[in-house]
Order: structure tokens, then sequence, then C-alpha cells
């Protein structure tokens, strides 16, 4: 497949990103500490909120709540705090100007270097579910695994996307570390990880539609329930839209950001 | 855009102002010209030099063409293409070597960073790996292209931009001050390189402040100052801005500014450069006098101790000193 | 110094001041049907999640940022043993934290009432105190991990959340797994977050052994944590000279 859509621009571009990112992080970064992280983040941050809940409420149904939002959740590590910073990691290094001067399609280019987030999102959402059900005993014996992995799925990519826009706001403001920060853990509070998005303030709720997590989260215990793709389709689709809403603003935003770049002459600044 | 354009690069009124702010808490904005209205053509084949001191609107200028900056005034077709227009056209087609520590990753080989920018460009993928092979040759790097850009010193990360640069094969070359920062072995070594490139008939458009260098490799030369092109002409052409004056040349140690203010004040003399680094000084003095103003210098000289003191001929420096100051 | 550094670059400092309100946050909500000493876990866990937060990144970053700029070369090489440095670092970063914790005690004072009313504010604050002390020298152990690997910025995110639940910032620890009792009980800020307890609700019961035997084992923490940094970075600054493996980043 590869092969035969290689010489695909788009593709090619997409590709090469992708195993370049792959390459670029794993030159530093040993597999051991990646496993290590891949394991242990989403252990303790489930186990916090799980003891939390059982010292406030104690009673099954308020952890396995807990536990299957806090699943999902771990994967902001990678889908938004990772990603966020890949614009202004480029910029950092001196290398998003060669990369502008390329004529290589922007939208390929950085979709392709969250492409390991995406799979990491993945897996750490999937070590996730496992905890929930072995160490903090959810009972997942009614759930409809299709549905699952397609929430997990349409969850990595869409908060992927969520985490590609917040990079091109970084961009302009200069500040993607600080708003990876927020968004890394906002998710706790208003994405209905550890209490429904209701027991918010109102005004605070449209923040959290427009994240594509807060779809994940009602999917994924509807899913553990036995609720099948079919039952969950507008859910799912709603999330895909939050999601492909946010790469179109990002990529816009990104394209704007360039325009404006080249105007000011900002490129290096940083 | 049907046949090849005329020449390789046109420029035609081009401006740029530039709005920065002071302060930090009431912040003023200045406005700065870094470009004034400047036209020049490069032909095919040539290496054209844009000199002129820090400031002058060379960098500009420069990222004006390879499209990282739009005018504000004016306009440029590069290849052919017009720069605010045709944007993708040129950048497929053209070479960029800005140089420096940054714009290469780091935690990946050199071979890793070519192949990557050489999927960027669109190199056709049964070729890519032969020409950077080839370039990885032609730059000195085979032995050490599969190790990491973090290891590598600062001539060789030159070298690799200047691999990158070429690595989409392309006709027309802009290089930023290619040789600045480089110990005079490495930067003899890119000069040899960019001479070659010549033979090979690409284009390159090239800034320094080096004036020897641009002595040595270009064909056509355009002085920036101020935002201005103040000469443009061939390295002999522009000598001639000079062949009235000779140059004394003052080895000495002990001079001190008011000396070289008052050696500018005295009307025989049109420009005075000075190296008053270190235990040898070097002052330079344009003066159409010749050897018969050599008693006022060491008049004026005369709290030094001076080594040494001779005319000399004119050089392209002295040119650059006479057209900028 | 390097508090100097950060005010001039707050992209590293405000971070921390995020998380830990978000966690308050969320920890009020999930409190909002209780009242009384069960809220004073909430603002009190926020408070000293804001602590550590500060002190693991604050040193990690620190050190990651150095490595990046290439300074961690000249840092090195200053005579002041780097320990120090690195001592020095922890504790702005834990005085950071405090400031953090304060704001978040305003905050919710502001927002929730004064369902805060501190007992006695004077044992708190010398518990508060002690506490930050063992955090900032807990995070001088953990710097020379990190001077040793390329990838502190990894592990600083790995070390978060095992102290937030191993410390009991937020529940007792008596919620835990009785096995893991041992390894809470050796942490510093278990006794100290206790002792804060303690003086803030006369009626709280917590560890059992009282607000004074929690402050000395605070400060008997604090010593041994010191004690093992030192030799830990005498020991890494040796191998990480030998090896060489300093710049690569």
């Amino acid at each position: 497949m590869a092969l035969v859509l290689g010489d695909w621009p788009p593709f090619r571009i997409f590709w090469s990103s992708a195993k370049f990112a792959f390459k670029a992080l794993f030159s530093w970064l040993r597999p051991e500490m990646w496993l290590m992280q891949l394991f242990t983040l989403p252990l303790f941050q489930m186990a916090f909120f799980v003891y939390l809940s059982r010292f406030v409420n104690p009673g099954a149904a308020g952890v396995a709540y807990i536990s299957v939002g806090n699943a999902l959740q771990v994967a902001s590590f990678s889908s938004i705090f990772a990603v966020c910073n890949i614009t202004s990691e480029e910029k950092w290094q001196g290398t998003l100007t060669p990369l502008i001067t390329t004529p290589a399609s922007r939208f390929p280019l950085f979709v392709g270097r969250a492409m390991f987030q995406i799979l990491n999102s993945i897996a750490t959402i999937v070590v996730g579910f496992v905890y929930a059900s072995f160490v903090f005993g959810v009972d997942m014996s009614g759930t409809d695994f299709v549905a699952l992995a397609v929430v997990i799925l349409v969850t990595s990519l869409a908060m992927t996307g969520f985490g590609l826009m917040l990079g091109s706001v970084g961009l302009y403001l200069r500040t993607a570390m600080i708003i990876a920060n927020i968004f890394l853990f906002i998710g706790l509070l208003v994405c209905g990880v550890n209490f429904p998005v209701t027991a918010l303030p109102r005004w605070l709720q449209p923040l959290s539609y427009a994240i594509p997590m807060t779809y994940g989260t009602i999917a994924a215990r509807a899913a553990i329930q036995g609720s099948t793709v079919a039952e969950l389709g507008p859910l799912i689709l709603q999330e895909i839209g939050a999601g492909a809403g946010s790469v179109v603003v990002g990529y816009l935003l990104f394209l704007g950001f360039e325009a404006l770049a080249r105007r000011r002459g900002a490129f290096e600044e940083f | 855009m049907t046949g090849r354009p005329e020449k390789a690069i046109t420029v035609s009124e081009l401006r740029r102002t530039y709005q920065t702010s002071k302060g930090i808490f009431r912040k003023k904005k200045e406005i700065v010209e870094a470009v004034k209205g400047i036209s020049f053509d490069v032909e095919f084949g040539e290496l054209f030099g844009l000199v002129g001191p820090n400031g002058a609107g060379k960098t500009t200028t420069i990222k004006i063409l390879t499209t990282l900056l739009t005018p504000t005034s004016g306009n440029a077709r590069v290849l052919g293409f017009d720069i605010a227009r045709d944007v993708v056209e040129i950048r497929r087609r053209i070479g960029i070597i800005f140089g420096g520590e940054r714009g290469l990753y780091y935690r990946v080989s050199g071979r890793e960073n070519l192949r990557y920018f050489a999927d960027l460009y669109g190199v056709p993928l049964a070729k890519r790996d032969k020409r950077i092979n080839e370039l990885l040759d032609m730059v000195g790097l085979s032995e050490r292209a599969d190790s990491k850009v973090e290891s590598y010193s600062r001539g060789m990360k030159q070298r690799l931009h200047i691999a990158k640069g070429l690595v989409n094969d392309p006709e027309l070359i802009f290089m930023d001050e290619p040789t600045i920062g480089l110990d005079p072995q490495a930067a003899r070594d890119t000069r040899a390189m960019i001479k070659q490139l010549v033979e090979k008939e690409k284009t390159i458009l090239l800034t320094t402040h080096y004036m020897f260098e641009a002595d040595e490799l270009c064909h056509r030369i355009g002085v920036i100052s101020n935002g201005e092109i103040a000469a443009l002409d061939t390295p002999s052409g522009l000598k001639r801005f000079v062949k009235d004056i000779s140059v004394i040349e003052v080895e000495a140690f002990g001079i001190v500014d008011s000396d070289i203010a008052s050696l500018r004040q005295r009307p025989e003399v049109k420009s005075v450069s000075s190296n008053l680094e270190g235990e040898r000084q070097t002052v330079r003095i344009q003066t159409p006098k010749g050897s018969e103003f050599i008693p006022q210098v060491t008049k004026i000289l005369s709290g030094a101790k001076i080594f040494d003191i001779r005319t000399k001929e004119p050089t392209l420096e002295d040119a650059y000193l006479r057209l900028v100051s | 110094m390097s508090l100097l550094h950060f005010f001039a670059d707050p992209q590293w400092i405000i971070p921390n001041i995020i998380a830990p309100f978000i966690f308050t946050a969320v920890a009020l909500v999930l409190f909002r049907n209780v009242s009384g000493s069960v809220a004073l876990y909430a603002v009190l866990g926020g408070g000293m999640m804001g602590m550590w937060g500060n002190t693991l990144y604050g040193s990690g970053f620190a050190l990651a940022f150095d490595r990046w700029n290439g300074t961690i070369e000249y840092v090195l090489a200053t005579p002041s043993r780097l320990v120090w440095i690195i001592a020095g670092r922890s504790a702005s970063n834990a005085v950071l934290g405090l400031v953090n914790a304060l704001a978040i005690l305003a905050v919710v004072m502001i927002g929730y009432g004064p369902l805060l009313a501190v007992a006695d504010p004077i044992l708190f604050l010398v518990a508060l105190i002690l506490t930050l002390a063992s955090l900032s020298t807990l995070g001088v152990v953990l710097c020379s991990a990190f001077l040793l690997s390329r990838s502190a910025s990894v592990m600083t995110n790995g070390l978060e959340f095992p102290i937030y639940v191993a410390s009991g910032s937020m529940f007792p620890i008596a919620l835990l797994p009785f096995w893991s009792h041992p390894l809470s009980l050796s942490l510093g800020p278990t006794w100290g977050i206790d002792a804060m307890r303690y003086a803030a609700d006369s009626t709280y019961k917590g560890l059992g052994f009282g607000y004074w035997i929690d402050v000395s084992v605070v400060m008997i923490s604090t010593i041994v944590y010191l004690a093992i940094g030192f030799w830990l970075f005498i020991v890494a600054e040796k191998k990480v000279r030998d090896d060489a493996t300093l710049v690569e980043y």
C-alpha cells in the first residue's frame, strides 16, 4: 500500500512526517521509559480519582464511572499535551522556517507528525481499560467490545485533532506550553470524566461540548453497558464532528499564522 | 507561463517597512524602512552578490525573494514566478541555504534530515537516495552521514545546510552569509563548493559582508546601504569608484578614537576604516593624495607607535567603504 | 537566581498553577454534597499538589531546560556544588508552590465561603513550612535521577500522581491497599499533610499519632532526604562527567 501511494504527494508527506516524528522521539526517549509511562501514568491517575471517589462516595457505581472516564482522559498526555507542543517545538528548534519554505502541504505534514501520538493515545486508553477492569473492579462482562473499540479509536483521533488546533493557537499566542497544560487536565473537570457535565455551572458547559472527549466518555460508559455501534451512532458522529471541526479550525489558524508571519517577518521569534 | 523567463530574478521598486514597538509599559510604535525601493536583475548562471553592512536590508531582501516575507510595495519575479502569487511554485524550484546552528533536526542523523526534506520537496523516490549520497559526497559528510546532527561541529552543520539546500536540485539558490562563523578552512571549502555550483550552471544569489569573498566569487555585486542600492556592477567595475584614490595602510599600536576622528576631519581624507583590536592595530585611510599624505598621517598619529605605513592599491573593500559611508 | 529566571519565563510556572486549581475544582465538585472537614481534604490536597507539582516540574524541567539550552555544562562547572544549586531551585519552586497553595486557598474561601476556618494558624503554618521543606528535599533526591536521564520530562510526568496517591493528599491513606501503607508512611509529606489537618481541624483523627509526632517525622525525613540527595548527586555528577552523557539531549 505504501509503495502504491508512495509517490502521491500528500501521502508521502504524511508517511514521511510520521516516520520522522517517530525516529526523532525515540532517538532520545528510551523505549523502557516510554513503556513505563504507558503503564504507570494511567494507573496512578486512575487510582487517585478512584480513591478520592471512594472517600467521598463509597459505592461501586461511583468507582466505575470514574474509572471509565479517567481511562479515556489519560490519553490527553499524548493527544493534547504532546501534539499541542509539536508546532512550538519546531519553532523553538528553528526548523519551522525550513518547513515553511518547502512546497509541502501543511495538512498531511502535521497530521503525519501527530500520528505516533494517535497510536500512543489508543494504547494508553486500552491500558486504562485493562486497569479499570482488573485493578479497579469495573464489571465489563456486558461490554460491546466492537463499540468500545470504535469509541477508543474515534476519541483518540478526535482529541488529536483538538490537540492540533491547540497547537495552532499556541503558535499565535506563543504560549503553547500553557495551553497544553490547561487542556491536559481540563478534561478532568469538564468532559464528564469524574462527574456528569450537568454538575458544572451553566456557563462552563459549552466548553464541555466543544471538546470531543465529552462525547467519548458518555459513549464509552454506554458501550460497557452493552450499547452497540448503531445505538451509539449519534454520539460517535458528534465526537467526529467536534474533532473534524477542530482540525479545520486548526488548519485555518495555521495558514493564517503563516500569512501573518510573512507580513510581519515573525518566523524566528519564540 | 510559457517558455523560459529572461532573467532568473527581477526586482522592481521593492519596499519593506517594519513596525516595531519599544518599551514595556508604554509601547511606542516605530516604523523602520528596511528596504527603500530597490530594483535589480539577476541573470541565469550568474553568481550575484548582495553586500552591505548589518541592517542594510540584505537579509530582508533575501527573505522577500525566498517567500518568507511579503514586500510592503513593489514586486519581484523569481524564475518568472510572482513572489506574492506563485509562492508554492517558487518554493518548489529554489534552494535556500541560511546556515547557522538552527534549522536542522538535531536528534536524527544528517542523512535522515536530508531524506525528510527530500520527501517534503517531492524528490522522486527513485532518485532520492542516490541524490542524497551524491550531495553528502559533495559536501564531505559521507562518513558522518549517519551520526546525529547534535554531534556535528559548526562546519559540518553548515555543510549539511548546503546539502539540504540542494536536495531538490534547484536551479536557483539563495545563500545568506554562507561562511559566517566558520573557521578559515571550512570557509575556504564552502567557497570552493559554491564555485562548483556555478560551474554546474546554477544561478546563485548570495549575501555576505566579507568583501574579499564577494570579490573572489561574484560575477556582479549589488551594494546595499541603508535599504537602498548604492551601486551595482562587476567587482572591477566597483573598484573604479576608488580608482582616483590610494589607500594608506598603517600598522601601529596606541591609536585612540580621537586620532581616528582627527583623521576623518581632514578634507583630504575620503574615509577611514580601523581595526583597533589587540596589539596590532590597522588603519586604512582613503585619500587621493596618496603617499604625499603620509607625513600628515604620522603627525596626527604621533602619540602612537607606528610599525609600518605604506600605500596600497584600493581593493573592493575600499570601494565598498566608500559607497556605504 | 532561578526564581528570577522563572519570573522572566512564566511559561514554566503557570502550567503548575493550573493543574492544582483544576484538581481542587474537580475535588470540590466531587465533594459538593459533603461539608466540614472532608472539604478540608480538597483544599489542602490541592495546595499540596501545587507544591509538589512545582517542585517536580521546576527541578525536572529546569534540568531539562538546561540541557536543551546547553547551560548544564556551565552549571556543572561552577564551583558551588551542583546539589546546592538544585536544592536552591527546589526550594524556590516549593515556595512558588506555597504561593500557589495560598492562591488556591484564597480562591476557595472566596468561592465557597469560610469553610476553611483553621483551628490553630501558627501550628498550621509551621506544619506547612516543614512539609514544604520535605517536598523540596524529596525533589532534590529525584533530581539526581533526572541528571542521569535524558528523559527527565518523561519521569516528571510519571512521578506526579504516585506522590499524590501515596501521600494521601486528598484522601486518608487508610483507603489504600494495606501493603502500600509502609510506602506512604515512608514519605515525609504524608506526615506533613496529616499535621496540617490536625492543626486545621481540632476534631481530626488522621494517622493517630498527633501533631507533634507528625512534625518530628517530617523534620527527620527532610534531613534524611537531604543526606540521600547529597550523596546521590556526588555519585551522579561523577558518573555524568565520566560518561560524557551530559550534552546529548
